[in-house]
């Protein structure tokens, strides 16, 4: 099968990678660059599990390929804490009990954090629209929306 | 891996279209992918080769000029057009129908050029751009051509786009300040299914016109006939006597969102909802949210 090469930045990291075409930027980042933060929930767009910042804007991973990112900057999960020390966002997921199963919050994370990135103070809301295409089967969503009020309130990144 | 597919981006329409042809009906354009990669993962399209046109500057440009409309690019993402201070300002049904497509991240890939070309009959900004009377910018090996968006949708999931023809930009004509146009639609779960029904409808007050068109109920999305208001009847009386006209031109069917039944009751109920946002200050109604 054909392989192309394409050049993308991950996390501040420069990769160069060879992909088949059929490739989604999901199986990329957590088969071959061992970014298993991202999840693959529906594998359709709709449960949210996926989410990644692509060139800063939340797109579903699952329903992008690899070779589409050739040149473009992809954030996961995994650029979110430095030098071990957790976002103040990733902070507040846990302060509100944000948490249940987990499966969810990678995806739900990189929603808020680029809500958080265009409106520093978004309101209850704008907050529910970020977040509905992220789907939490645990939480009822009333304590990951307060978490993300508290990191906006906090005015932390 | 979704598929076994190639993969080619290219950066100007006569070479996509030229690929597309070569490959005598195996190769598919590529836009936003969000519903074609579903498809390709589903196993519902085969494509050899997908054409990206996401390069190609123009089908990236959104021109707004208030003499000679709006020019949308084919490729230009749903959440620019939702957040365009033209359009929510001149058309505001498009911004709104744009806003409602799946998911916030779903709108930043998925493409209004693809949300028609994909032509379910479910396309949320289908109604929007009918009542708006859009244009379609099409290129293909033989040229160009244009056509009133009403003339794109032939079935469901079908258009009168010919093999290696795609669409290049959408047009809007200019809209007087008066101009009014709404969008409003019913669905299980917001950002993660499809309308069960979807309405469109624009209202210019100085010619006494309305123009509605209903998505989710037939095989395309319908255009109803243009409407001319009769001076002072409520809206109750008014939504009576579309309904009659809507009822007679659609022909839903029973499916997983929802029932014929219920799609047909629930087109008075957007009628109203329509109506009362194009005409509320005028004709005493409640402002619709």
């Amino acid at each position: 099968m054909k392989l192309h090469e394409i050049t993308l930045t991950v996390n501040d990291t420069h990769e160069t990678v060879s992909v088949p075409a059929g490739m989604t930027l999901l199986e990329l980042l957590r088969e071959n660059l061992y970014l298993t933060g991202p999840k693959e929930g529906c594998g359709a767009g709709e449960c949210g599990a996926c989410t990644v910042l692509l060139d800063g804007r939340p797109v579903t991973s699952c329903l992008v390929l690899a070779v589409e990112t050739d040149g473009k900057e992809v954030r996961t999960i995994e650029g979110e804490a430095t030098d071990g020390q957790l976002s103040a966002l990733q902070q507040a997921f846990i302060d509100a009990g944000a948490i249940q199963c987990g499966f969810c919050t990678p995806g739900m994370v990189m929603s808020a954090r680029a809500l958080l990135e265009r409106n520093p103070h978004p309101s209850d809301a704008e907050i529910t629209e970020a977040i509905a295409g992220n789907l939490c089967r645990c939480t009822g969503y009333e304590s990951i929306i307060a978490a993300i009020r508290l990191a906006a309130e906090r005015g932390e990144k | 891996m979704i598929g076994t597919f190639d993969y080619v981006r290219v950066s100007s329409v006569k070479e996509g279209c030229a690929l597309i042809v070569a490959h005598n009906g195996s190769a598919m354009a590529l836009a936003g992918g969000t519903d074609l990669l579903v498809n390709i993962r589903n196993g519902v399209r085969s494509p050899d080769l997908l054409v990206d046109f996401k390069d190609v500057a123009k089908m990236n440009q959104l021109v707004t000029d208030e003499t000679t409309g709006v020019k949308i690019g084919a490729c230009v993402p749903l959440n620019v057009i939702a957040d365009n201070r033209v359009i929510n300002e001149h058309y505001r049904a498009l911004a709104e129908a744009a806003r409602s497509v799946g998911s916030y991240q779903v709108r930043n890939r998925a493409t209004l050029g693809g949300n028609i070309a994909n032509a379910s009959p479910a396309a949320d900004t289908a109604p929007a751009l009918l009542i708006l009377d859009a244009h379609v910018d099409i290129s293909g090996k033989d040229g160009t051509r244009k056509i009133p968006i009403r003339k794109l949708f032939t079935g469901v999931k079908k258009t009168s786009l010919r093999t290696g023809e795609v669409i290049t930009d959408i047009t809007l004509p200019p809209v007087g300040p008066r101009l009014r146009s709404a969008f409003t639609k019913k669905q299980r779960v917001r950002g993660h299914d499809l309308a069960i029904i979807n309405m469109a409808g624009y209202y210019d007050p100085d010619a006494g016109l309305l123009r509605l068109a209903i998505g989710s109920c037939a095989v395309t999305p319908i255009l109803l006939p243009e409407i001319n208001l009769f001076a002072d009847e409520p809206i109750d009386e008014l939504v009576r006597r579309l309904n009659d006209v809507a009822q007679n031109a659609i022909s839903p069917i029973d499916d997983i969102r929802a029932s014929a039944e219920y799609r047909r009751g629930l087109v008075p109920v957007l009628l109203h909802d329509v109506l009362s946002v194009l005409l509320g200050a005028e004709r005493g109604a409640d402002e619709a949210a």
